[in-house]
């Protein structure tokens, strides 16, 4: 008979000896060969990602984790990406957020501090290249839209490295100026004030193209350089795998590569700080200060000293990927830094569990994912039924009267909302919950 | 008369409206003082030049000819704060909590007020109604909205409030926030199905969109006319009456009298017998009643709403809550009317005394700065009191 | 010199007066309780004395030195370290990472080195925890229990991983508020013996607050008695046991009145 405990056993079974090995290639190999062959296939890239996670839950030895999850990061996913640049971009988004999730995870997960503006350090850090990196320089005398298109640009475009530096110092000083006078509130008004700064942001962006045009306003900065990419870099990479592509790369698409691997970068560096910082006197004055401020202070943690450590390290990684983010898209603007999208960043990091840095990346990719695959594919899909002349049965209605309005893909607000509801009512530590470091304890031997 | 004021304690009854006149006279009168003293200073600097250079009036005149407008304005506006921030600071004062979906409580008030008034538009009742029947049509459809929201609030505690209570204080939250975005969503969900678009407009009709001219005031080379929108007058009067209304439940009568107690010392408000849930279930439908009326009003005064309507009201809401010091009643009308001539006189005279630099549109995040201002330097507000944490 | 001096002490909350006037001196190498009944205004005066209230008026002298005005970190680093009457854990931190946040302003590591883990930091952590392991042993918690949650422990466990947590801290002070609560009659005894072995082995003074009197009367160098926010009397454990006034502040109210005249008697 099935029972639970049967069910488990078998999953425990699954999960020894070599059967896990197994498990990860098939699944590797199934989703990469269902993404080569029909390179439009949602489903397929779903099959595929979601290897990652067999990668990371089955039980196999940390070489194999590490060398599998290389090669499927450096090699597999670019040849995948290339054939469908869609994917590419979503792998990028998924690093992006992941990356702001995992600062934002540093401020509400470890420290304990709801920060509903958090994007706001991200427009810093975009809106920093985005002028120092473009013609705005030379065009703040003129007002939006009346600037000859024929001004210098200010710095070269490989100033783009240095300024992912500048942007982190910067993002991370924002974030101390903005602590300094709020963080001593109690959590829910830090919450609230937080938005007003994001808010404030906002709106700064949207309006400083007078009396000075520093933003170039509602429309944004365009075009943001990006680093060059020399010409070796593209042949070297058609060489390398024009053949298993089965088409000769274009220098967009070495591009699209080429910043999917730096947020990669990014990322693992920020994953390496985190978890380091995690396990440090930092890491557990944090964790102390969210459990029981009273207690913490008495035991000599200076509070706010270590809420605006937190809110710069926060502050700081979203800084980073701003600069990355105005390069890869040659484009900033307001719109991107919505209190929308705090909420997204918000929902990533509770979606996952707060607290745990498997957790926010999963919530990140599960996030990006659904909003950027199963949302519009909802989108794509009623906007076909629209065009058909399909019923819906029993009520008799025509998909043709569907009002147009009606696009799933701009319901994000549906999707965070739910599963900020959810969450907190079901499972509030999230779907991988944070875990505290086990101890070897050497002393233990002693005795 | 001796037996009447013994049912009704008509001391409480006449205490809020002092206040409220005392208020906004006051808020009133110190703003204007501050924008013409200002006026007289720079009128001869480059401000005042600049100035005359845009629009040829002296500093002075353009003060004194928008003054009579912007003090109305402020008030209105203030006034629908004042009966948003009540529901902020009803909540807070019960259960310590920033009720973060109060805004889309407010904004489906408007919706369901608005979308009444469009069904008989387009039934061909609005246009036939004569003028009686119009102030009945807008106080059905006020009604409607109050009923929605109030229920909505009600609905929303027991569903994504209630599981929670007990959890650290960022929980609740955090579900609150997600509400709003829920309810975002659902209201241009529902919107989108069944009227195809998602930006409504309330209808005119009735004599709502007319004026009450006062007299005309000769300055200098313009003359000024001192009037008022009646749909000001509307929403001012209907705002006090349901701010008196809600003063009167509150410290007045035994519902009242278990609310309070409530947000005293739960646990012994539990023991003496009262019913904490229905308490905090009543306390919700009074906020969102007065939110839903609030929405309603809000439609009526600037005509557009949209789903999204209620997130910027309702943080302005909470900011007044929190200036007038969040859990008192007093203090969330102090905040509102405050807040509101603060903004209004903001947006309108921002942009002549910063040369155009900077003008209206900052408006929206004015409030923010308030917030952030009352929180480092008065945490507990204006009027609240002080409370230390037990260790 | 006295290693803390309280000259004056009032702490008001509104119109009530908690901590009224209060004159306390603790020698070095001390064990003193503070006794008094319910709201009489103990935790109060901790609560001053660690920074976490400030008082209206009043000094307050640690080595000489002038606490008022600091902050609750700055006067746990200058030596004073404490216990909660409501055990106030890091739940969900290990027992250990408990006992390591008490040593959070001794350890030399910053952002820096942590990130990039020189040797020192290493050498540090490593250190630390093996200083936290032997501090939970001391406590006479069974060091099996090392990385469970503190929240899963039992109570009794719980009161020693704080009393672990503030010897972290290295102290000079030790303030301990109601240590035995809730703990049955071993373990009572356990923690007595523990309290007198800190003060002799690791030369801490401790200030306790206790209602169990087996613990006061046992342990006790000095007793000081509190009611409605005043030191009403204070002694050796002898000279408290026999004085009318504590008798009465104790046993003068409520049901047991006519009982104590007698014992007066
Ligand atoms: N944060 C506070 N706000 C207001 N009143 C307080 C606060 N903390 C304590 N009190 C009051 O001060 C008085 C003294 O309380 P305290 O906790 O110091 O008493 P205690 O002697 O420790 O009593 P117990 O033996 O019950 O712990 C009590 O009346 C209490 O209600
Ligand atoms: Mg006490």
């Amino acid at each position: 008979m099935f029972s639970k405990e049967k069910f488990q056993d078998f999953l425990a079974k699954l999960n020894t000896g070599y059967t896990p090995y197994v498990l990860i290639l098939v699944h590797i190999m199934i989703g990469a060969i269902w993404v080569y062959s029909s390179p439009r296939s949602n489903v397929a890239f779903v099959v595929f990602i979601s290897s990652l996670l067999t990668l990371y839950g089955l039980n196999t030895n940390k070489i194999f984790k590490l060398s599998a999850g290389l090669i499927l990061a450096l090699v597999v996913m670019p040849v995948l990406g290339v054939r469908n640049i869609f994917y590419l971009e979503i792998m990028f988004q998924i690093s992006v957020f992941a990356a702001l999730s995992l600062g934002l995870n540093i401020v509400i997960g470890f420290a304990g501090l709801l920060d509903l503006g958090y994007v706001a350090f991200y427009a810093v850090g975009a809106y920093l290249w985005g002028f120092f990196g473009s013609q705005q320089f030379y065009a703040i005398p003129y007002a939006p839209g009346i600037q000859p298109s024929d001004l210098p640009f200010l710095l070269p475009g490989d100033m783009f490295y240095l300024f992912i530096f500048i942007a982190i110092i910067v993002a991370a000083l924002t974030g101390i100026l903005l602590g300094l006078p709020v963080l001593r509130l109690r959590g829910d008004y830090l919450a609230i004030v937080t938005l007003g700064f994001g808010e404030v942001i906002r709106v700064l962006a949207n309006n400083l193209d007078k009396p000075w045009n520093l933003t170039n306003g509602p429309q944004g900065i365009t075009p943001v350089q990006r680093p060059t990419m020399p010409q070796f870099a593209v042949d070297g990479f058609n060489n390398f795998f024009g053949g298993i592509i089965g088409h000769t790369v274009s220098k967009a698409d070495v591009y699209n590569v080429f910043f999917y691997l730096l947020a990669l970068l990014v990322i693992v560096t920020i994953i390496q700080v985190v978890s380091r910082l995690n396990d440090s006197k930092i890491g557990r004055a944090w964790t102390a200060i969210r459990e029981d401020e009273t207690a913490a202070i008495a035991m000599g943690i200076p509070l706010v000293q270590m809420k605006l450590a937190a809110f710069a390290t926060g502050a700081s990684f979203a800084g980073a990927m701003g600069v990355l983010m105005a390069a890869s898209r040659t484009f900033v603007s307001p719109e991107s830094f919505s209190f929308m999208q705090s909420i997204g960043v918000l929902t990533m990091v509770i979606l996952g569990g707060t607290g745990s840095i498997p957790g926010v990346i999963l919530g990140a990719a599960t996030v990006t994912v659904l909003n950027l695959q199963i949302l519009q594919g909802f989108s794509l899909y009623l906007s076909q039924l629209r065009q058909s002349d399909a019923v819906i049965p029993i009520i008799n209605f025509a998909w043709k009267n569907l009002s147009t309005q009606l696009d799933p893909a701009k319901y994000q607000r549906l999707l965070f909302g739910a599963i900020l509801i959810l969450m907190m009512i079901f499972r509030p530590a999230g779907l991988i919950p944070a875990a505290r470091r086990q101890r070897e304890l050497a002393a233990d031997d002693e005795e | 008369m001796k037996r009447f004021s013994e049912t009704i304690n008509v001391r409480e009854l006449l205490r809020p409206i002092g206040q409220m006149i005392a208020f906004s006279l006051g808020g009133g009168a110190v703003l204007s003082l501050v924008v013409v003293l200002l006026a007289l200073l720079l009128d001869q600097t480059a401000v005042g030049q600049n100035l005359q250079a845009r629009y040829s009036v002296s500093l002075v005149t353009y003060t004194l000819a928008n003054l009579p407008q912007v003090l109305i304005d402020g008030l209105t506006i203030g006034f629908v704060y004042a009966a948003i921030a009540l529901g902020y600071t009803m909540v807070y004062g019960v259960l310590e909590f920033i009720n973060f979906a109060h805004s889309e409580i407010f904004a489906v008030g408007a919706f369901v007020g608005v979308e009444i008034l469009i069904a008989l538009k387009n039934a061909g009742i609005l246009s036939a109604a004569s003028l009686g029947v119009a102030y009945l049509i807008l106080l059905l459809a006020l009604l409607a909205g109050m009923t929605a929201s109030g229920f909505l609030a009600v609905a929303v505690e027991r569903i994504a409030y209630r599981p929670l209570r007990g959890a650290p204080r960022l929980v609740p939250l955090i579900s609150a926030i997600g509400v709003s975005f829920f309810l975002q969503d659902i209201i241009r969900l529902v919107e989108s199905l069944t009227t195809g678009q998602f930006n409504r407009i309330i209808p005119t009709f009735g004599n709502f969109d007319e004026r009450l001219i006062f007299g005309q005031l000769p300055l200098g080379a313009t003359t000024v006319v001192l009037g008022v929108q009646i749909k000001s007058l509307i929403v001012i009067l209907v705002a006090v009456i349901m701010l008196v209304g809600l003063n009167y439940l509150v410290n007045a009568t035994k519902i009242g009298k278990a609310i309070r107690a409530v947000a005293q010392d739960r646990p012994t408000a539990s023991l003496m017998g009262i019913d904490v849930n229905r308490i905090i279930s009543i306390t919700f439908l009074i906020g969102g009643t007065l939110g839903g009326a609030a929405g309603v009003l809000y439609a009526l005064k600037f005509t557009r709403i949209d789903p999204f309507v209620g997130f910027f009201p309702g943080l302005k809401a909470f900011t007044a809550a929190v200036l007038g010091g969040i859990g008192n009643l007093t203090g969330a009308l102090l905040g509102g009317i405050v807040l509101g001539l603060l903004e209004t006189f903001a947006g309108a005279f921002m942009s002549a005394f910063t040369m155009g630099a900077a003008g209206a549109e900052y408006k929206d995040i004015f409030a923010f700065g308030i917030l952030i201002l009352v929180l480092i330097f008065r945490p507990n507000g204006l009027m609240g009191e002080n409370v230390s944490q037990k260790a | 010199m006295a290693l803390l001096q309280a000259i004056d002490v009032t702490k008001r909350f509104g119109g009530l007066t908690a901590v009224n006037k209060m004159n306390f001196e603790l020698k070095k190498g001390e064990i003193v309780s503070v006794i008094g009944p319910n709201g009489a205004g103990k935790t109060t005066f901790f609560n001053t004395l660690t920074g976490l209230y400030r008082p209206e008026e009043g000094k307050i002298l640690f080595n000489g030195t002038s606490l008022i005005g600091l902050r609750p970190d700055q006067i746990a680093a200058r030596g004073i370290a404490r216990t909660f009457q409501n055990i106030r854990l890091f739940g969900n931190m290990s027992v250990i990472e408990n006992v390591l946040v008490g040593m959070h302003f001794h350890l030399k590591q910053n952002m820096v080195s942590a990130i990039l883990r020189f040797d020192s930091f290493k050498k540090e952590e490593l250190e630390a925890e093996a200083c936290a392991y032997e501090l939970i042993k001391y406590v006479g918690i069974d060091t099996s229990l090392s990385n469970e949650l503190a929240k899963n422990l039992p109570y009794g466990g719980q009161r020693r991983v704080e009393i672990a947590r503030a010897l972290a801290a290295d102290p000079q002070l030790l303030l301990l508020d109601e240590p035995a609560a809730g703990m049955n009659p071993q373990e009572t005894e356990e923690v007595t013996n523990l309290f007198r072995r800190i003060r002799d082995e690791k030369e801490i003074t401790i200030l306790l607050i206790e209602h169990d009197m087996r613990v006061v009367m046992r342990i006790s160098e000095r007793i000081s008695v509190m009611d409605y926010g005043e030191k009403i009397a204070e002694g050796s454990p002898a000279q408290i046991r026999s004085n009318s006034h504590v008798i009465e502040a104790y046993l003068g109210r409520g049901a047991v009145a006519g009982q104590h005249e007698e014992m007066v008697k």
